[in-house]
């Protein structure tokens, strides 16, 4: 399920996506992006928590610089998520970008009520998917400062 | 009454007295007349005595002359009237004994007259004899010798004396009956006068007296008179008087307008012929003078008969009339027509038959006194088993009773404002089954009393209307819900699957055209197509099920900036179609601005995509119309719509040309039909083909807020 992309000083970026298409094509967005990005992914709620909290075979995983997060998930979904990192002191400031197919204003503003730091509807058509990616690539990673490159 | 028995005392006493005096002027005068006859027997009784002594001297006389006469004719005849005339001597001596037993002096005297007549009649005997014996000559001698003669000139003096007595007797009970003849004149002329006095004061008190009287008779018969022409002239009540056995006495004009009757028709006839014959049969006349006779009065509403046979409702009032000893003198009966009453009854009735629901008159006691066919058929009674009956053996429950008792006492003002507005209770039908009911109160002045009218209707149909109502309703906002519901989760569902399909038919286009044959790239071509038109209508059905559903807050604000907003948003399309947008001032509304803007904006690119050869003019205006409504109007010079589109064109996804000629999925109108009526508007559209259309839609003005 993990997938490592080995490279030097790179991005530790956690997807939490259950669509292996999504999956794929996220990761074609970013193949064309300007710094090394370690994409992880969990696929569903339960596994996004165990890699964020290093538990059973996720011990010796990064902390991830940014997470995207899909609000429809199986078991626990996004909102529930999010919620809970929120609430994690030692997580809460990981930067979250919802990356959802949800347009709904419901959606929009429970999300940015529970902390989410950036909501993105993901544009129907593979440009403009593209083009998001490429967005989240340069100002979050490039414009950006996180607080993981700063010293642990 | 004081004065009156004053004055009467007065009288009585006034009377007492002249009854007094009278008396003693009768008394006195008695004893005076009494008296006075008295003295009368007396003056008779004393020329009665004086008389016999006459006859006493007379009869002596002849004695002395019968003698005398014998001794000197010597004839024997004259010794018979001798004889007699000594025989009338005695007795008229005898007789004035008799006469003079009461007085002692006389008394004496007549014992001395007796002496002496007895003395001469011996005288004469002795005559005789010697006469008869001896001879003439002797006799005369002894004649000679004045014996004789002697006692005669006594016998004489005696009576003289004898006469004296009585004549003095006489003067002096003439004297006595002289003076009191004097006293009772003068006794009779003072109590005449005094009694004529007091007569006189009493007779003019009395005429004082009598004078008032006539006075007041006179204004009491002036009274009498103008009451008595009141009666007679009262028009509108039957006033007559009746003996008491019923026979009529007296007759007004109302009496005669009733009933037709002349006075001197029906006067002295009994009263009974103003019943009907059923009545007459159950003596209710006689019934009816029988209960007035007993207690006063009787008070009766019925059929009265006129002359002519036709018939009346009459109210009666028969009250008995007794003089102050209480003794029966007849009745004064007074009636009336009321058959007009009766007639706004029937009407009244009428209208109470004629009544939807079923209407039960209930008097102050909670009596039903009237009702309807509908209340009969409502509670299952028939209508006798019903009037007289409690209300509450119909709705039991103690609330109704006590409004409607609360509804009489409290008439006046609840004449002024109605006492129920619908109060919803259980009715219980004759079987005893319980259903809802409505009752509405309203009072009703009646002869009677006050009444409450109470209209039951019976609400078993509208509450299971009301039930069956609440159920559908709730059933079609389930089924919006899930429609709601259905279209949302089927857009947003469908669209994963979907974006997939079309991200990767781009990325196989992106990466593989030109590198496989041409047909894969037609193909891939198509694919892509499909997927992207898929996604549009998935779009737009997803904003379709969200159009008017999350309506923010209704606010007043400028349909002009909304139309604005809209023109912004359409900056494009209006810069490359070179359209000429223009509007009239357009009014404040209250409603929600996104949707405003969303219809200005979906009904303006509409005018200027459906464009014709002209260059696309659009003008927005809007007009008051009537109430409290705008209509807007968006008036474009396209290409006009057939008339027979016009439902069409509102719906979703209908389309009225090609994909080719003009993209999009036909979503813009509905999108507009279903926010306005969401918001009780309404969109039409007015339009020829070719002559451009105009879009017309309403916004409520919906003041406050």
């Amino acid at each position: 399920m993990m997938e490592l992309i080995e490279d030097a000083q790179p991005v530790e970026i956690l997807l939490v996506e259950d669509s292996p298409g999504d999956v794929r094509l996220t990761r074609e967005a970013f193949k064309d992006a300007k710094v090394h990005i370690n994409l992880h992914v969990a696929t569903d709620g339960a596994e996004a928590m165990a890699f964020l909290r290093r538990e059973g075979k996720y011990a010796s995983v990064p902390r991830p610089d940014l997470i995207l997060l899909d609000l429809n998930l199986p078991k626990k979904d996004g909102r529930a998520i999010l919620t809970e990192i929120k609430e994690d002191p030692k997580l809460k400031c990981i930067p979250i970008v919802i990356l959802t197919t949800s347009s709904s204003e419901e959606d929009i503003l429970r999300s940015y009520q529970l902390h989410a730091n950036c909501y993105i509807t993901k544009p129907v058509d593979l440009d403009g998917f593209l083009k998001v990616v490429k967005s989240i690539d340069n100002f979050w990673l490039s414009v950006v400062d996180l607080p993981s490159k700063t010293p642990r | 009454m004081k004065t009156k028995t004053v004055s009467l005392r007065k009288m009585q006493f006034g009377l007492g007295l002249v009854l007094a005096i009278l008396i003693i002027v009768g008394l006195l005068s008695y004893r005076t007349v009494a008296a006075s006859q008295e003295s009368a027997q007396w003056v008779r009784h004393t020329h009665e005595v004086l008389e016999n002594l006459e006859d006493v001297l007379a009869a002596i006389q002849g004695v002395e002359t019968s003698y005398r006469t014998f001794v000197l004719m010597g004839d024997e005849q004259f010794l018979e009237s001798y004889r007699s005339s000594v025989l009338r001597a005695s007795e008229e001596e005898k007789t004035v004994r008799v006469l003079t037993a009461d007085n002692p002096n006389q008394g004496r005297r007549l014992a001395n007259l007796a002496g002496l007549m007895e003395q001469k009649i011996q005288f004469g005997d002795a005559l005789i004899r010697l006469r008869q014996t001896e001879s003439e000559e002797a006799a005369v001698e002894q004649i000679r010798g004045g014996q004789g003669i002697r006692l005669m000139e006594e016998i004489r003096a005696v009576i003289r004396n004898m006469e004296d007595e009585e004549h003095q007797l006489l003067s002096q009970r003439d004297a006595e009956a002289e003076r009191r003849s004097r006293q009772t004149k003068a006794v009779l002329i003072m109590g005449s006068a005094l009694g004529l006095l007091i007569a006189s004061g009493a007779g003019w008190t009395i005429q004082r007296g009598l004078a008032s009287r006539a006075r007041v008779e006179e204004a009491f018969r002036g009274s009498e008179d103008r009451f008595r022409t009141l009666v007679e002239s009262a028009r509108d009540y039957a006033i007559f008087m009746l003996d008491p056995v019923g026979r009529v006495v007296s007759w007004n004009a109302g009496a005669e307008r009733y009933k037709g009757y002349k006075a001197e028709e029906i006067i002295g006839q009994n009263f009974s012929r103003f019943y009907s014959p059923e009545d007459i049969e159950r003596a209710k006349p006689e019934e009816e003078l029988r209960i007035a006779a007993a207690t006063g009065r009787v008070e009766d509403e019925g059929w009265r008969v006129r002359k002519d046979g036709s018939r009346f409702w009459a109210s009666v009032i028969i009250a008995a009339l007794r003089d102050p000893s209480g003794k029966l003198l007849g009745f004064t009966e007074i009636s009336r027509d009321i058959s007009e009453h009766l007639h706004s009854e029937a009407r009244y009735r009428g209208l109470l038959e004629a009544a939807p629901d079923a209407m039960v008159v209930v008097n102050q006691g909670g009596e039903i006194v009237l009702l309807n066919a509908r209340a009969e058929s409502q509670f299952g009674y028939r209508r006798d088993e019903l009037v007289g009956q409690k209300v509450k053996n119909i709705i039991p429950e103690g609330f109704a009773e006590r409004l409607i008792a609360d509804g009489t006492r409290t008439a006046a003002d609840a004449l002024a404002q109605q006492i129920g507005t619908g109060i919803e209770l259980q009715g219980r039908r004759k079987d005893g089954s319980d259903f809802p009911i409505e009752i509405m109160l309203s009072p009703l002045e009646s002869p009677q009393g006050i009444l409450v009218t109470a209209a039951i209707r019976d609400i078993t149909l509208r509450k299971q209307n009301v039930e069956i109502l609440a159920q559908s309703v709730s059933e079609l906002k389930r089924s919006n819900d899930e429609l709601q519901q259905f279209a949302y989760v089927a857009s947003h569902d469908l669209q994963e699957p979907l974006r997939m399909v079309a991200s990767y038919t781009q990325l196989l286009s992106k990466r593989y055209r030109g590198r496989l044959d041409a047909d894969a790239d037609v193909f891939i071509a198509y694919a892509v197509d499909g997927a992207n038109r898929m996604q549009g209508l998935i779009q737009d059905l997803l904003t379709y099920s969200r159009a008017g559903t999350k309506q923010g807050a209704l606010l007043e604000i400028s349909s002009e900036n909304a139309l604005d907003e809209a023109l912004t948003n359409l900056t494009s399309t209006i810069e490359e179609s070179g359209a000429i947008v223009t509007h009239d001032s357009l009014p404040a509304i209250t409603t929600d601005n996104t949707q405003m803007v969303q219809v200005f904006q979906n009904l303006v690119g509409n005018a200027i995509k459906y464009h014709g050869a002209e260059v696309p003019r659009v003008h927005v205006s809007a007009q008051k119309n009537g109430g409290k409504e705008w209509v807007f109007s968006v008036q474009d010079n396209g290409l006009g719509i057939d008339p027979q589109h016009f439902d069409r064109i509102f719906v979703i996804f209908q389309r009225l040309h090609g994909r080719e000629e003009f993209a999009g999925t036909g979503i813009g109108l509905a999108i507009c039909k279903k926010i306005l009526e969401r918001q009780g508007g309404r969109i039409w559209v007015e339009s020829q083909p070719g002559k451009g259309s105009t879009f017309h839609f309403t916004q409520s003005e919906r003041g406050g807020k």
